[in-house]
């Protein structure tokens, strides 16, 4: 019988792809998203991820701002 | 049918793209037949005007060969305005030829036109009535003025001076267009900015108005009561916009066309509205605006950092900040890069590109990198009982438009979740 898993197909480029490994790596067990590690920029992962993903890429990303006082 | 589509981005555009039944009566006015043979392409006004005095239908191909081979591609570009316009009717005769010939309405008014020269749809009121006249630059001023408030108005709704006269149902159905195309133009009408006017008036009455409006002379008054009563409602918003200017004298009331208004059916070559850029951009992501405008500023403002603010010149700041501020307000950075490139300033238009590319690049650049990972909802199928059942279901999915990925060594397969429905049937059937 073929199994059918629900999910989110993530494509991206190799840094991001590690970065979402990586804090999928620190998370504890029960929270791990990524279902399959299809290859080096591809991910399939639980669908409830994704806004957790964005929140993460997007706080990564603000770490490299500097906004001079007005 | 016309292979050329056109994206109105002006009056006569938007014209261009009304339906068929519409356009024809519309060709009934003299004046709009002469605006649209000014905003044709001038090939197209060559083809109108060698057609005018032929009855008969001309066949495509001795058309062609007006042209030389390398004007091929201009030659269908002309070709197919027209038929979208319906100025030429297509036929197509038993031996399979096609033919042209010229809409017979549109042709007797040009006829008419040429044979009895212009002749102005209202006569200006003499002057003992009408005493104060404004000048031409005083007009131009009030134009610009009423224009920029109204603008003003739209993108930032605390900074306007003066409260604008027009309804806030009109200001809403113009913010909902506007906002969604984020069009960053000055004083020229767009598409989007006529939506506001189908407010239950037919849009071809109105058509007709802002032609003839347009065949008015720039600063001359004209009595309002020569006015339809339709026509009489919308010239107070069109005041409030900055196209006519309502003047009343002891007895009577009359409106002056503004040159935002004359120029509404301005031909297409004639290129000599261009407004004076005003906006330098250094490498250093620093931009230079001499300009006054509150507008300016507030266009400014919604994608960079003002730093200061002079007598006679904004200085400002390109930053990444400021952009992703733009970017999440639905501003891409092309639309911000025309903008730049259309109102350079005169001292650096001449540079080739008026925008430095490392800053063009950049903006491109911090755009991209708000996109680097795109999610697709899927399904993956694994545990395939045999080899030919995989691969059977990759066919299929890549025939449905839903395939991602498959790995032939483990015999798993990712597929849209659109289809999944599809796929379960697909795979019930073939156990």
């Amino acid at each position: 019988m073929v199994n059918a898993t629900k999910g989110l197909c993530i494509t991206c480029d190799i840094p991001m792809a590690q970065f979402i490994i990586n804090m999928n790596n620190s998370l504890p067990a029960s929270q791990k998203f990524i279902i399959h590690v299809l290859d080096s920029t591809h991910l399939f992962v639980q669908p409830n991820a994704a806004e957790m993903i964005r929140g993460a890429i997007a706080e990564f990303r603000d770490r490299n701002s500097y906004e001079k006082p007005a | 049918m016309p292979q050329v589509r056109i994206i109105a981005k002006n009056f006569m555009d938007m014209v261009a793209s009304l339906p068929a039944m519409k356009l024809d009566n519309l060709y009934s006015n003299a004046f709009i037949c002469e605006a649209i043979l000014r905003s044709l392409p001038p090939l197209a006004k060559k083809y109108v005007l060698q057609m005018l005095c032929i009855d008969g239908p001309i066949s495509a191909k001795s058309m062609q060969e007006w042209v030389l081979a390398d004007g091929a591609s201009k030659h269908k570009v002309a070709v197919d305005r027209l038929l979208q316009l319906r100025i030429f009717t297509e036929t197509v005769d038993r031996k399979r030829e096609t033919s042209y010939r010229l809409n017979p309405v549109f042709q007797s008014n040009l006829q008419k036109l040429l044979v009895s020269g212009e002749v102005l749809p209202g006569e200006p009121l003499p002057s003992s009535i009408t005493a104060r006249l404004p000048s031409l630059e005083e007009l131009d001023v009030f134009a610009i003025e009423q224009w920029e408030c109204f603008m003003l108005q739209l993108i930032n709704s605390s900074q306007a001076e003066r409260p604008s006269n027009i309804s806030s149902s009109t200001m809403k159905v113009f913010q909902r267009g506007l906002l969604t195309q984020r069009d960053k133009e000055a004083p020229r009408l767009t598409e989007s900015g006529f939506q506001f006017l189908d407010r239950g008036v037919d849009p071809a009455d109105l058509i007709s108005f802002l032609l003839e409006l347009s065949f008015h002379v720039t600063g001359e008054a004209y009595n309002i009561s020569s006015l339809t009563d339709i026509q009489r409602e919308t010239i107070k918003d069109l005041a409030d916009l900055g196209l006519v200017k309502l003047q009343q004298g002891r007895k009577e009331s009359w409106f002056i066309p503004s040159k935002l208004a004359t120029n509404l059916s301005m031909s297409l070559t004639d290129s000599s509205s261009r407004k004076q850029g005003f906006v330098v951009v250094e490498t250093n992501f620093r931009m230079y605006a001499y300009s006054t405008s509150k507008l300016h500023c507030e266009i400014l403002r919604l994608f960079s950092r003002i730093e200061y603010q002079l007598p006679n010149l904004i200085v400002a700041a390109i930053t990444k900040e400021s952009l992703y501020n733009a970017f999440e307000n639905g501003i891409t950075a092309e639309q911000i890069i025309s903008f730049l490139q259309q109102n350079a300033h005169p001292r650096v238009a001449e540079r080739i590109p008026s925008v430095p590319e490392n800053v063009t690049d950049q903006m491109r650049l911090w755009e991209a990198d708000l996109n680097r990972v795109e999610m697709i909802p899927a399904h993956c199928y694994d545990e395939f009982p045999s080899r030919e059942v995989f691969e059977g279901a990759c066919e299929f999915a890549r025939e449905g438009n839903g395939f991602l990925w498959e790995d032939s060594k483990k015999m798993r397969l990712i597929v849209k979740a659109e289809i999944h429905k599809n796929m379960r049937e697909y795979l019930s059937r073939s156990k």
